[in-house]
C-alpha cells in the first residue's frame, strides 16, 4: 500500500478526482511541458474525426467490393489505409469475418486494447471487469446482455488481443440492403457490430 | 504480473451492460487524461514502464475501485515522478491552489499540438516472422509460469494445450522489454484454444478463444 501517502482518499468523490486531473494538466502547462492546445487537438480529434464512423466505412466498402474484402482480410493495416485510417492502436490491423457457422468478438482481458483508428475510443463496458472476466468465459451469456442471440450451430470465436494486434470484425451483410449504396451500408454498422457484440440490421 | 488486472474468467463483477456503459467517457476531465497521458509518451516526460506495466502495480484494491481514468492519472503520476518531472506533494499542491479559486494556467503551442497529432498517426508494424518455431496448425501448450513483472500471457490459458491459429510477426517480449531489458524480436502467434480445454464443461455450447502469445510462453504439446 506504498502509494497511499500520494493524496488519495476513500472513498474518493467525482469532484477530488477531477480536481486531480485538473491539477495534473495544469501542473504539466505551467511547466510549459505540455500546452492546453495540444490536448485540446487530441480530444477533438477522437471526438469528431475518429471513431467507428472509420471502421463503418471499411465495413461497407468490403460488402460492395469482393476483391478489397479480400485484401482486407488478408492485410487488415493496407487495406484499411486504402481509406485514410491508421495510426496508433492500428499498426497491426488483423480483421475477421462473421459466416453464417462463426460469430467473432472482441475483447482485452488483461487491459482494453482496442482499434482507435477505426472505433475510436472504446465505451466503457469493454474497459470494465464484467466484459474483460466473462467474454472469454462465458461468451454468449455476454451476448444475451447486448440482445444478441445466436443458434448453437453458431460458433463463437473470442479473440482476447493480448498482444500488439489489434481486431475489427467485419459482420455479415444484412438480407434486405440489395441495391444500397456504399453511404447507406455504413450507416446500419455499429460500434458494437464490429466488436462482436451485436449484428448489423436493415432498417 | 498476476496481478488483479488479469481477469479473464474471474466470476463476481455482475452486468457488463448497465445504464451509461455506451459511452466511451463520462466526464470532460476523462478524455483530458487520456490526451495528456498520451503527452507524457509522446513528449518522453515519464520514466520506467509505460502507462500500462504502471496500472498494473497498483495495489488491487485501489485498481478495482478506482474508475478507468482515474487509473490513467495514477499511472501518469507515477511515470512523471520516475522521470523527476514532478516530485511528490506538486499535484497536491496545484489542488489546493486551484480548490482556493486560482486560474489554471492556458499555454499554447501550436507546433507542439501539431507534433502530438502527427505521432498519432506513426505506423510502426511488427516485422515478418521468417523462422518461427511453430506454424499453422501445430499443437503447443502454454508453459506454467509465475511472472513477478509485466507480461501477456494471462493466467487461465497457463498450462492449457491450443492450436496455432496463425503466425502474425515479431515483437519484443514484453516482460522484458518494458523494463528496458535487451530481448530479441520473437515470433507472435494466435493460439486457439477449446472452451473446454480452458473452463471444463460448462452451460454454453463449445466455443474458441483466440490468443495472442510470444513464442516464449510456449511449448510443443
Amino acid at each position: 500500500m506504498s502509494d497511499h501517502d500520494h493524496g488519495h482518499h476513500h472513498p474518493r468523490e467525482a469532484s477530488e478526482v477531477e480536481l486531480r486531473a485538473r491539477a495534473l494538466e495544469a501542473l504539466l502547462v505551467e511547466k510549459g511541458l505540455v500546452s492546453t492546445d495540444a490536448i485540446d487537438a487530441v480530444v477533438e480529434l477522437y471526438e469528431n474525426d475518429v471513431g467507428p464512423q472509420n471502421g463503418a466505412r471499411v465495413v461497407a466498402r468490403a460488402w460492395v467490393d469482393p476483391a478489397y474484402r479480400e485484401r482486407l482480410l488478408e492485410h487488415g493495416t493496407e487495406a484499411i489505409a486504402e481509406l485514410g485510417f491508421g495510426g496508433t492502436e492500428g499498426e497491426n490491423m488483423v480483421v475477421v469475418a462473421n459466416e453464417p457457422r462463426v460469430h467473432n468478438m472482441v475483447t482485452c482481458t488483461l487491459c482494453s486494447c482496442y482499434p482507435w483508428p477505426v472505433l475510436g475510443l472504446p465505451p466503457t463496458w469493454y474497459k470494465s471487469p464484467p466484459y474483460r472476466a466473462r467474454a472469454v468465459a462465458e461468451p454468449r451469456a455476454v451476448l444475451t446482455e447486448f440482445g444478441l442471440e445466436l443458434p448453437d450451430h453458431v460458433e463463437v470465436r473470442v479473440w482476447d488481443s493480448s498482444a500488439e494486434i489489434r481486431y475489427l470484425v467485419l459482420p455479415m451483410r444484412p438480407a434486405g440492403t440489395d441495391g444500397w449504396s456504399e453511404e447507406q451500408l455504413a450507416e446500419i454498422v455499429t460500434r458494437d457490430c464490429m466488436i462482436g457484440t451485436a449484428v448489423p440490421v436493415a432498417t | 504480473m498476476d496481478g488483479v488486472h488479469d481477469m479473464g474468467g474471474m466470476h463476481g463483477f455482475g452486468a457488463v451492460v448497465e445504464p451509461g456503459s455506451e459511452q466511451p467517457y463520462h466526464e470532460r476531465w476523462e478524455p483530458r487524461v487520456f490526451a495528456l497521458h498520451l503527452l507524457v509518451s509522446t513528449e518522453r516526460l515519464g520514466a520506467g514502464p509505460g502507462g500500462r506495466p504502471t496500472r498494473e502495480e497498483m495495489d488491487p484494491a485501489e485498481y478495482l475501485e478506482a474508475s478507468y481514468y482515474e487509473r490513467w492519472i495514477w499511472s501518469a503520476e507515477r511515470r512523471l515522478e520516475r522521470a523527476g518531472t514532478i516530485v511528490p506533494g506538486e499535484v497536491e499542491a496545484m489542488m489546493e491552489r486551484l480548490r482556493s479559486g486560482a486560474d489554471a494556467p492556458r499555454q499554447d503551442d501550436e507546433r507542439l499540438a501539431r507534433r502530438t497529432l502527427t505521432a498519432l498517426r506513426d505506423v510502426e508494424q511488427l516485422d515478418p516472422a521468417t523462422s518461427a518455431r511453430f506454424g499453422a496448425g501445430d499443437r503447443v501448450r502454454v508453459r506454467r509460469m509465475r511472472p513477478p513483472g509485466h507480461t501477456r500471457c494471462p493466467r487461465y490459458a497457463r498450462g492449457v494445450a491450443g492450436t496455432i491459429e496463425r503466425v502474425h510477426g515479431l515483437d519484443a517480449l514484453p516482460d522484458l522489454a518494458v523494463y528496458g531489458r535487451e530481448t530479441a524480436a520473437e515470433p507472435v502467434y494466435s493460439v486457439a484454444f477449446r472452451s473446454a480445454d480452458l473452463w471444463g464443461a460448462g452451460d454454453e455450447p463449445p466455443f474458441t478463444v483466440l490468443l495472442d502469445l510470444w513464442e516464449s510462453y510456449l511449448e510443443p504439446a
